[in-house]
């Protein structure tokens, strides 16, 4: 199974159209959705580093704290050592799988649900940490005061250059995590994910397995968290809360978390559709909700199912579900 | 010296009790049979063997060390891989890929050297030894296949070559031959035996009595989480307990 | 049962809202607008057993996502009915303080939620441990295979199992209605404590959750008038956190298997 056999030449024409209209995309858009797309990229980021975590089949409430662990790191580091993005984007992650790896004691002891609610725990103690040691964290109304960055005499204020740069280190990460996916660790994930004790039962030790997911989940998202707050400046705890988290879940979901693309297909689907319905206000969540148990009751394999649903609809093409990994 | 020592083990979920004091070993070479009615204890004891569960009291020797209370993937490591009720396959990877997981204990990979290519070696040792049991398997035509789409003998059968891939010295068996037609139990029968023959010790969970009896040197049977008898096929056959409590009844 | 409701908190809020709407606005009897709670968050309940999380049961993480679907419905619904604005109060039915020894001092609506809390809980205790449902329940909780192979009815025990739970939550938001604060997002405090005491006591465990409900109010009190409020909260979660280190599976639970 060679990675690379997967990069066809129809695959390298769609990559490099999809690559120079996501380049020149921005110039079109309003400053407003500028930011938007900057999140967006970021989020993706988020989303894709989520479902290594959930590869293995636990799914974990911290990882909207983990991005806030390397959005922290990152303020500090910026306010007490001045350090530049090149430094502060890898230390984030490095705190974040730091983080990471201590938690793995308690959490991973659990499975399922008791680690869910475990990890929801452990990351609200995290977050109210920040809250309440206002001489570090700077309390409810958190750390301010990182400038946006300047590398190679551009301001990253700016929103199309600080896009251009967070786009490249986005797709850094997604390169590194799809080579991970695809390689015998990633296979050994599925496996544990599908069939824990069969994989067990041929020696897999699943728990190391599921703490290397867990801290190199977090590992990235500390980067998505160190990203945002370079182009934000600051940081507060709010940011991070549960509601964050549910986010991250519902795109992670509604997209479908069988293919490597399917969260990135949610979080872009997900944020055009709450930029349409943004007038709609105080039903926003209830519309949210239901189209989260609608989503799991008729389309339990998200929005990456659909166009091969309806290809077999017609009675075209190979039937739906494909399996994960066929790609290869 | 028995290469399986199962001495007063039992094994209790709050008010049932699954295993009640079973006593039994299983010399090196043989093929054991475990039998006995539905709920007698049977996938109990192989979870508590296997590691998945920890019998209540009780303990466990494999090759003189005591096993009880270790972890599964530690089992495996040590040479007992057991396969599973039903078929147990990762149904969305193709055979290959299945019997790639089984690699795991002699090949192992990391992420770094993953992520930037550094193992092909290891890879390379891992897929020579995947291909070599898919043959020995008669699977190397289905390799590309998915495990979800194969019939029914040949998912037993890639089943037995994820064990077999991991290089066990003790295979736990559980229930190979349910639900399959006359072609497909002898097949599985010779399979079987040609797994034994390359020197892996077999216990077998079974309701199948044909193949029980082909297949088995000995048979040890449960009934209500006890061992109501043991003893060689004919032995149990002519056993008046086991006839009332289970050959007696349908068969 | 392995089903995880995070909607729970927002079914006690559901609760609440119910007396608000009946007995502060409408002015139906106290007891009467209880029961409506009960029965309709029961109702609530049954709903999302039968709709939900049967349809899912095979893979608890969907039922899971559902609740919490449900949970931002039922906020906003209860946002709509309630109106924008601030938090709504019920006026306590009981009135006066009972003092004892002249130092313990305890308003009669207290004494009322807590002899009501307490005569459910001991209803509840009854029926887990000695009917034949508790029985069950554990059985099918411990080994879901190996229950059904004993001839249990697990649809069953899983529609009982909810609709106790749920009538819980029901009474627990009428209960609490009058003294605290009734706004949509009361919930999630709700369900932290939930957790942390669920947690530590012992998933499954009724007699372990009351304990450590207890141990938890006076912690959490002690630790919040001496360092703060979310001081205590974390340290709350850290004794939660230690407590699965120590011992997985909370302080009366059982060992739960695969």
């Amino acid at each position: 199974m060679s990675s690379n056999s997967g990069f066809t030449m129809q695959r390298m024409v769609v990559g490099a159209i999809a690559l120079a209209a996501l380049l020149t995309v921005p110039h079109f858009l309003s400053f407003h959705h500028q930011d938007l797309l900057i999140f967006l990229t970021i989020n993706v980021l988020a989303v894709c580093s989520y479902r290594l975590v959930t590869l293995t089949g636990e799914w974990s409430l911290i990882h909207a704290v983990m991005m806030g662990v390397g959005a922290y790191t990152v303020a500090l580091l910026v306010n007490h050592f001045d350090l530049a993005i090149w430094f502060t984007l890898p230390l984030a992650g490095t705190a974040a799988g730091l983080v990471a790896a201590l938690l793995c004691f308690p959490l991973l002891r659990m499975t399922q649900f008791y680690f869910l609610i475990g990890s929801f725990a452990a990351g609200e103690a995290i977050r109210l940490t920040w809250v309440e040691f206002v001489g570090v964290f700077g309390g409810t109304s958190g750390l301010r005061g990182v400038e946006a960055p300047i590398v190679f005499g551009i301001d990253f204020l700016d929103p199309i250059p600080y896009f251009y740069f967070s786009l490249s280190i986005v797709l850094l990460c997604l390169f590194i995590l799809y080579r991970i996916e695809n390689s015998r660790v990633g296979l050994t994930l599925h496996a544990i994910h599908w069939k824990s004790a069969l994989a067990e039962s041929v020696g897999v030790d699943a728990w190391r397995y599921r703490a290397l997911a867990f801290i190199l989940g977090s590992f990235f998202v500390g980067i998505a968290g160190g990203l945002k707050i370079h182009y934000l400046g600051s940081v507060t705890p709010n940011q991070f809360t549960v509601g964050f988290m549910v986010f991250i879940l519902i795109w992670v979901i509604v997209g479908g978390y069988n293919k490597f693309y399917g969260p990135i297909i949610g979080v872009v689907v997900l944020t055009i559709f709450d930029e349409s319905i943004r007038s709609f206000e105080v039903l926003r969540p209830a519309i949210y909700g239901a189209m989260l148990i609608l989503s799991i009751l008729f389309l339990p394999l998200g929005l990456e199912s659909v166009p091969g649903k309806i290809k077999s609809w017609f009675g075209i093409g190979s039937p739906p579900p494909e399996p994960p990994l066929s790609d290869q | 010296m028995a290469i399986l020592e199962i001495n007063s083990v039992s094994k209790r979920f709050g008010g049932l009790t699954a295993l009640d004091n079973v006593s039994f070993q299983v010399e090196e070479g043989e093929i054991r049979g475990l039998i006995g009615p539905n709920g007698a204890g049977k996938s109990t004891m192989f979870k508590n063997i296997a590691g998945f569960q920890v019998p209540t009291t009780g303990s466990i020797h494999y090759q003189g060390q005591s096993i009880e209370g270790k972890q599964p993937h530690t089992i495996a490591e040590m040479g007992i891989v057991r396969t599973f009720q039903e078929t147990t396959l990762f149904q969305e990877l193709s055979v290959f890929e299945n019997a790639l997981v089984g690699t795991h204990i002699r090949a192992r990979s990391n992420v770094f050297s993953a992520v930037l290519g550094l193992d092909r070696q290891k890879q390379q040792a891992a897929n020579d030894r995947v291909m070599e049991v898919l043959d020995f398997m008669g699977l190397i035509e289905r390799k590309d296949q998915l495990a979800s789409e194969l019939p029914l003998g040949s998912q037993r059968a890639l089943a037995l070559s994820i064990a077999l891939v991991s290089e066990p010295k003790v295979m736990l068996m559980d229930e190979p031959f349910a639900g399959m037609n006359g072609e497909e139990t002898s097949h599985m029968m010779d399979l079987t035996r040609k797994v034994r023959e390359s020197g892996i010790t077999i216990v077998l969970v079974e309701h199948d009595m044909k193949a029980v009896m082909g297949l088995c040197n000995y048979l040890t049977v449960l009934n209500f989480g006890q061992v109501l008898a043991q003893g060689t096929p004919e032995e149990v056959r002519n056993n008046d307990k086991v006839i009332e409590a289970y050959l007696g009844g349908a068969r | 049962m392995g089903v995880v409701n995070f909607a729970h908190g927002e079914l006690v809020m559901a609760g609440a809202f119910t007396i608000w709407l009946l007995h502060a606005q409408f002015g139906l009897g106290y007891i009467p607008a209880i029961a409506a709670a009960i029965v309709l968050v029961t109702a609530i309940g049954l709903l999302m057993e039968r709709l939900l999380f049967r349809p899912t049961r095979s893979d608890p993480l969907a039922g899971l996502i559902c609740s919490i679907g449900v949970l931002f419905i039922l906020q906003v619904i209860a946002a709509l009915i309630g109106g924008d604005g601030p938090s709504k109060q019920v006026p306590p039915p009981f009135h006066g303080t009972l003092v004892m020894f002249d130092v313990l001092r305890i308003p009669y609506q207290r004494v009322f939620s807590l002899i009501i809390s307490a005569a459910a809980l001991g209803t509840l205790w009854f029926f887990l441990t000695r009917s034949k449902f508790g029985w069950a329940l554990r059985a099918v909780a411990m080994d879901r295979e190996a229950a059904e192979l004993q001839g249990i009815n697990t649809d069953r025990i899983s529609v009982i199992a909810i609709g106790v739970g749920t009538a819980l939550a029901g009474l627990a938001g009428g209960l609490i209605a009058p003294l605290t604060n009734i706004n949509p997002h009361m919930g999630h405090n709700v369900i932290v404590t939930a957790f942390i005491v669920t947690i530590v006591g012992g998933v499954g465990s009724l007699s372990g959750a009351v304990l450590a409900a207890i141990l938890y109010a006076v912690f959490h009190t002690l630790v919040t008038v001496y360092f703060g409020g979310t001081i205590a909260t974390i340290s709350g979660l850290v004794l939660m956190v230690i407590v699965l280190i120590v011992k997985p599976t909370g302080l009366m639970g059982a060992k739960v298997s695969e």
